[in-house]
């Protein structure tokens, strides 16, 4: 079963101004369901831009992009996506539990429902006793969490994660993936994750892929075989660290090629 | 070239809003065969400015150099006052609330008491209101300025032995340069506001705000419209020359 | 809770310490300065200190208590208490219409770029010409402007004009919050497929409210300043402006009398303040303390 699917996708901005940029150029990539995809790749590789093609956030310049099925634009008016920002983006003047129920409150939801499913919500980020704080109370951490919350509060079958995890620390960010794969365990989900992060990306993925800019394309995908229970010791297993290597050298290939090295890797 | 056009795209909705404004007006005069009472139409207003046009420029200039003595006045005391309130702490916290308090209230109703003190033809009293009302603005800004230092720069000074004296020269008055200029902007037009608005308490009449009012007391309203043209045109020109000095003072930063 | 207390209660005991210190300063020169005025570098610019220039300022609270008119069983202090009332519901009118005015043109510039580009240039001038020109123009509208049953009464001009000074400086301050979404928020009402309209209230008013802030106090002093001056200017009955311009003429018998009803224009534009700041403490009671400057 196919959540995602991108099939020669291109994108440029600025089309025909002296400022064109060509972001994306024949792009294609299957997401089964329930399958973590991670996005890696230096700046303007595209990756954001795939992400928000996906959440038809953006328009493809060319190529088709289905989602559950259904056109891009059908399944952000039906809401079969959740998104999560790098910066947590809750609304500063609404309580924990009134940020989780945005997007119910959008759809319609009466009152006694949305409130159920925000509580249920906040048992599944382990945030239980925050309902009635307000955002800027929490930690970072914490708040990321709620935005997770956030973006699973429909019970969507996709979830689409922008760097969620960037401007976290080093210890906080490991435990917060952690805690997204014990989530998206719960629920099923299918996840799209753009990351900076080669660990983060073999830690959380099934599958790797490694973009590369001007223009914008995929390079390499890795298979990621660590098995569905992961824990903090998997960050020490040998397959865990050929994984990383072989993103490193995916990335590293593609560099060298710009830089003139000459590595005939590709 | 890119730029020039660009500059025409954004402000042609403006001119067309400010023609079509302008048309609609006298459309509006002339076929509601609107009373001059109520509303005079451009061309009506544009003749008695030409028509009256030095004595509109007389009255605009005594208006103008009351509000151009008060804001010079205003300034330097403003300034001067702000070194003594960044030099002594315990001052700054005096008097920034009661300058905060001054700003809800209509100050200028204090021309009814200066009247009183100065001959009845002086135009000191319109000249001191302005000065007040231009020091508190600036005062609260270039305070703030010279105060609100980056601690990064001032730790820096230090390292370097540097003198309070070394540290106001080199940090805080390049720091509150830019807030004195905005200021400016505020005060500008502030200051021609308030120099019309001390008119209207009594006290000489050669102004433009007592021009407007005995105007309209005589039911001359198309030449009451021409003088309130020429206090915007005053103001205008008194915002334009802040903004024009902002911009020198920014000559030598990047941009 | 107390934090907030003690700071309240120093800057109220250092407001009334610049207080004192002013009528230190005013007493000091009257004791000092010339009778009749005098001269610095040949200009004419030291004030009289004539009992009739400068009445002690104990005078001035005292006269609060005497007789409005010699022979009147109205004090001072009730003059100039309706008076102050009387041009603080004026205020009042003038800052509502205006604020609704205001924000309505700051929805519909958000809205339609094209609006924005045509009005917004003339909205920012607006504040720096003086439109206080206009005020003996709206005033005498009173009286003599009919539309059937109704006759435009003087007072509804200081109001307009109140709400014509108002109205700037709230349209611009709330345009510019509604812009100051943040771009990730938008993306995020967009991945809700959510209408513009819904968009507004759930994203962009919230966000505008903490510029809102400052742009309605601007207003309401704006409102202020528009109502006085209308009165002053004509001379409107039973408002503050009237009573200072009657005081200050019969300054020369009664010295002490136009600073009573100085003291009511002041108090008029404190109360004015004080509600919207209260206003604004309780909207902004949930958010993080930090300030837009």
């Amino acid at each position: 079963m196919t959540a995602v699917s991108i099939r020669n996708v291109s994108k440029v901005f600025n089309q025909g101004k002296p400022n064109q940029v060509e972001a994306l150029r024949d792009v294609s990539l299957e997401v089964k369901r329930g399958e973590f995809v991670s996005l890696i790749g230096p700046s303007g590789c595209g990756k954001s831009t795939l992400l928000r093609l996906i959440a038809n956030l953006l328009e493809a310049s060319s190529g088709d992009v289905v989602v559950n099925d259904k056109s891009a634009a059908q399944a952000r008016l039906d809401q079969d996506y959740g998104m999560a920002f790098q910066q947590a983006g809750l609304f500063e003047w609404r309580t924990v539990q009134k940020n989780i129920e945005l997007p119910l409150e959008l759809k319609g939801w009466d009152k006694p429902d949305r409130a159920a499913r925000a509580k249920e919500m906040l048992q599944l980020v382990q945030l239980p006793e925050f309902a009635d704080h307000y955002p800027w109370q929490l930690s970072g951490g914490m708040q990321q969490r709620i935005a997770i919350a956030r973006a699973l509060a429909a019970h969507p079958p996709l979830l689409l994660m922008d760097e969620p995890f960037g401007a976290l620390d080093e210890m906080t960010r490991e435990y917060m993936q952690g805690e997204l794969l014990r989530i998206c365990a719960a629920t099923g989900s299918t996840v799209v994750f753009v990351t900076h992060s080669i660990p983060e990306a073999v830690y959380l993925s099934n599958r790797v892929v490694v973009m590369s800019p001007r223009p914008g394309r995929i390079t390499k995908t890795v298979d990621v075989s660590l098995g569905a229970d992961r824990n903090e010791d998997t960050r020490n297993r040998t397959t865990f660290f050929e994984a990383i290597t072989a993103v490193r050298e995916g990335l590293r290939g593609m560099h060298a090629a710009h830089v003139g090295l000459g590595n005939d890797d590709r | 070239m890119n730029r020039a056009r660009s500059f025409f795209a954004r402000a042609l909705p403006a001119a067309v809003f400010g023609v079509l404004f302008l048309g609609f007006w006298e459309w509006a005069v002339r076929f509601f065969a609107l009373k001059p009472y109520f509303l005079t139409a451009p061309s009506a207003i544009w003749q008695q400015f030409t028509g009256n046009f030095s004595l509109v420029r007389d009255a605009a200039t005594v208006s103008g150099a009351n509000a151009l003595v008060g804001l010079v006045a205003g300034t330097v005391l403003g300034i001067a006052m702000s070194f003594v309130l960044s030099r002594f702490g315990f001052l700054n916290q005096l008097i920034t609330p009661l300058a905060v308090a001054l700003n809800a209230v209509p100050i200028f109703v204090l021309v009814a008491v200066l009247n009183n003190m100065y001959s009845i033809t002086s135009e000191i009293p319109r000249r001191i209101m302005v000065a007040l009302v231009v020091y508190f603005i600036v005062l609260v800004n270039v305070a703030r300025g010279l105060t609100q230092v980056s601690q990064t720069h001032v730790e820096l000074m230090r390292s370097y032995a540097a003198s309070d004296v070394a540290i106001l020269r080199k940090v805080r008055i390049p720091n509150a340069l830019p807030f004195l200029f905005v200021s400016l902007k505020i005060a500008a037009p502030a200051a021609v506001i308030t120099a019309f608005v001390s008119e209207y308490f009594g006290g000489s009449q050669n102004g433009l705000g007592s021009r407007i009012s005995s105007n309209i007391a005589n039911s001359k309203n198309a030449a009451a419209w021409a003088y309130v043209l020429a206090a915007c045109l005053l103001g205008l020109l008194f915002y334009i020359f802040s903004v024009v000095l902002e911009s020198l003072n920014r000559k030598g930063e990047a941009r | 809770m107390t934090a907030l207390v003690v700071r309240a209660a120093r800057r109220t005991t250092m407001f009334v310490a610049a207080l004192a210190l002013v009528v230190v300063v005013w007493e000091s020169y009257r004791a000092v300065g010339p009778q009749d005025g005098g001269t610095i570098a040949g200009v004419r610019i030291l004030p009289r200190t004539s009992e009739y220039a400068m009445p002690h300022v104990w005078d001035m609270f005292s006269r609060f208590g005497r007789p409005e008119v010699r022979g009147s069983d109205r004090t001072v202090f009730e003059s100039v208490l309706a008076g102050a009332w009387y041009s603080f519901r004026l205020s009042a009118a003038g800052f509502v219409l205006g604020g609704v005015v205001g924000v309505g043109l700051a929805v519909l510039m958000a809205r339609f770029k094209t609006v924005q580009r045509g009005v917004l240039p003339y909205l920012v001038v607006s504040q720096t010409v003086p439109l206080i020109a206009l005020a003996p123009l709206v005033v005498s509208w009173g009286g003599k402007l009919e539309v059937g049953p109704f006759v435009w009464p003087r007072w509804l001009s200081a109001s307009v004009l109140g709400a014509f000074l108002a109205f700037f400086p709230i349209a611009v301050g709330t345009l510019r919050g509604l812009a100051a979404a943040s771009g990730s928020s938008v993306e995020l009402m967009q991945s809700y497929a959510a209408s513009w309209t819904k968009t507004l209230f759930k994203l962009r008013f919230p966000t505008a409210v903490p510029y809102m802030v400052p742009a309605f106090r601007l207003g309401a002093s704006a409102s202020v300043i528009g109502v006085v001056v209308a009165e002053i200017s004509t001379g409107l009955k039973g408002g503050i402006g009237r009573l200072i311009i009657e005081y200050a003429r019969e300054a020369t018998g009664d010295p002490a009398k136009v600073y009573t009803a100085i003291f009511g224009a002041a108090a008029l534009g404190l109360t004015m303040a004080g509600v919207v700041v209260a206003v604004d403490v309780f909207v902004m009671r949930n958010r993080p303390k930090e300030s837009i400057s």
